[in-house]
């Protein structure tokens, strides 16, 4: 047996998503330590017979597999096997940083976060900057992606509605996560309904995604981001 | 070689250059894509001799008006839009050769008759070769949401010209074409006439609802309603499915067909162009095999759910494979290769 993790962790629980996937859903509070095996399994998985693609998730991994190319019990065992075997992914990835302007336009939500909180807006802003965040698995369109690492005194559960925000590069919180949204590509979608929180925007930003670089997309899981407060209108 | 084969002569918003999809690029945040109507698009692809995946066109606005720049072959799948060539009408699941300078001209499905039994919405339009568009990330498709794929990342307009890759059409045996048996007929399902049946698998939250959610699920017809689109259909019901225990959703990747519920209780699928990621709980995921079902609702149309699991699901995907090797077949007596001719 190759097993080498430091980190002893449950054997997930394993679900069908349909017909041509798998979830794989790992136990316990949601950590990065946790997140580093998905990373493992995902990049592993993606060398089994039949396998077409895996995306991480938080603490889950979504396999995909073509059916008749490979039989689903034995694609589930093989899983199951590459949870135990597989070395966590090691050394952290690169770190990004990114500048925002807190509150404001595209930081509608700062004073909200802050009330709710017992807060000033300044004092969200500059806890929300002093964390070091880890991108853990690709978000909904080309982005930044989830990330993890928000402290815990801004922890807010998601809205029970979702309202229209700007999506500038702009950066939300909800629950334990904390995202950037954007407009992936020039000409894309300027707003949509979210029940996310949005704090604030990012100034001078690269792009997360283009096209004619190699790769498209400018993180991956296991980067890191350290947002720099820029300024914080109140 | 490319040439250009088809000029747009008029279209509404939101028809476009589709595939089977583009997979693998789900590490950038990017989904599927590709034609709601996959089962639509091999079947022509079958017919015409291409390649499975060659890009054709959905169309799911009407009137579509095209014309032919140079001789050819084409097919028509999916829902039958009455479809006439130079006023002559072509037969839906059906493939014939065409001349240049003829017109085609589609109208919306159900024009001329509403059929319960055979729900309608999306045609599709298969071409000798394939359209000829650059491949971005592995695929034609066009993904309208980040503006790239198919013809310049948009949907097609009056005045766009489309290239076929074949450079010579397959001959035809007999010069009016031939058809294939719709899939409706040859791969029926379910017993309720006014409604569409398709096959789910329970997912991993499908536990977390109530029993009257889950007999809900299982024994009502489901309606489709007119907010759905290529990213989704929503439902509704005469019961909200609710949860048992309501806690908080860590995010995960989600897949065409799966079946979300939101917390007021009306189920949503999703479908192409919807989020590679989501977080709502999920009652089950309609099987692969039976997504072009879906693709042929049209608001208001009924919708039950059949429970299946792995082992039924695959045996589906068997079937619709030998239904596609069965046209093939056909395909190979029908044309003739452009060496013998």
């Amino acid at each position: 047996m190759a097993a080498h993790n430091a980190f002893e962790l449950a054997a997930p629980r394993v679900t069908p998503m349909g017909s041509a996937a798998f979830l794989l859903e790992s136990e316990g509070p949601m950590c990065l330590p946790t997140q580093r095996r998905i990373w493992a399994v995902g990049q592993a998985a993606g060398d089994l017979k039949g396998v077409t693609d895996t995306q991480p998730g938080m603490n889950n991994l979504l396999v995909l597999y073509d059916p008749l190319a490979t039989e689903p019990e034995a694609l589930q065992a093989q899983l199951l096997a590459l949870w135990i075997a597989t070395p966590d992914t090691p050394a952290p990835g690169k770190l990004i940083e990114l500048a925002v302007r807190y509150g404001g336009d595209g930081g509608e939500d700062l004073l909200d976060v802050a009330q709710r909180k017992s807060m000033t807006p300044r004092q969200v802003a500059e806890m929300h900057s002093s964390a070091e965040y880890t991108v853990f698995a690709p978000g909904v369109i080309p982005g930044f992606g989830y990330l993890f690492g928000l402290p815990e005194p801004l922890f807010l559960p998601r809205r029970d509605a979702p309202v229209n925000r700007p999506l500038l590069l702009n950066v939300f919180i909800a629950g334990l996560q904390c995202n950037v949204s954007g407009p992936p590509v020039p000409g894309g979608p300027q707003a949509g309904p979210t029940g996310w929180y949005s704090l604030g925007q990012l100034i001078d930003a690269p792009a997360p995604f283009d096209l004619t670089r190699d790769p498209p997309g400018l993180v991956e899981p296991g980067d890191r981001i350290r947002f720099i407060l820029d300024e914080v209108l109140e | 070689m490319s040439v250009p084969f088809l000029e747009v002569l008029a279209t509404p918003p939101l028809n476009s250059v589709q595939d089977l999809g583009r997979p693998g690029q789900r590490r950038w945040g990017i989904g599927p894509t590709g034609m709601v109507d996959g089962l639509a698009l091999q079947v022509g692809n079958a017919l015409l001799g291409n390649a499975p995946g060659a890009a054709g066109l959905e169309l799911q606005l009407f009137p579509v008006r095209l014309r032919v720049l140079r001789d050819g072959a084409i097919a028509l799948t999916g829902a039958d839009c009455d479809a006439r060539l130079d006023g002559r009408p072509v037969p839906p699941w059906w493939a014939l050769p065409v001349r240049a300078g003829q017109v085609l001209e589609l109208s919306p499905p159900g024009a001329t008759r509403r059929d319960l039994a055979a729900p309608a919405l999306r045609a599709c339009l298969s071409v000798a070769g394939g359209i000829d568009v650059p491949e971005v990330l592995g695929s034609r498709a066009t993904h309208v949401r980040c503006a790239f794929g198919g013809l310049e990342g948009r949907a097609l307009r009056p005045g766009d010209v489309l290239a076929a890759g074949a450079a010579q059409a397959p001959a035809f045996r007999d010069p009016a074409g031939f058809g294939a048996l719709p899939p409706a007929t040859a791969l029926p399902l379910g017993e309720d006439p006014q409604a569409t049946t398709v096959r789910v698998i329970p997912a991993s939250d499908y536990d977390d609802f109530t029993e009257a959610s889950h007999e809900a699920f299982w024994s009502d017809p489901w309606r489709v309603t007119i907010q759905s689109d290529r990213m989704g259909m929503r439902l509704e019901g005469t019961t909200p499915l609710k949860r048992e225990v309501v806690q908080e959703m860590r995010s995960h990747g989600i897949v065409c067909g799966v079946v979300q519920v939101p917390p007021g209780g009306h189920p949503i699928i999703q479908l192409n162009d919807g989020n590679t990621a989501g977080g709502y709980p999920k009652m089950g995921v309609v099987i692969d095999p039976d997504l072009w079902r879906l693709a042929q609702l049209p608001p208001r149309s009924l919708l039950r759910f059949q429970r299946c699991d792995l082992a039924q699901a695959r045996a589906a995907a068997l079937e619709q494979d030998s239904y596609l090797a069965g046209l093939r077949r056909l395909s190979a007596l029908s044309l003739m290769t452009p060496e013998v001719a």
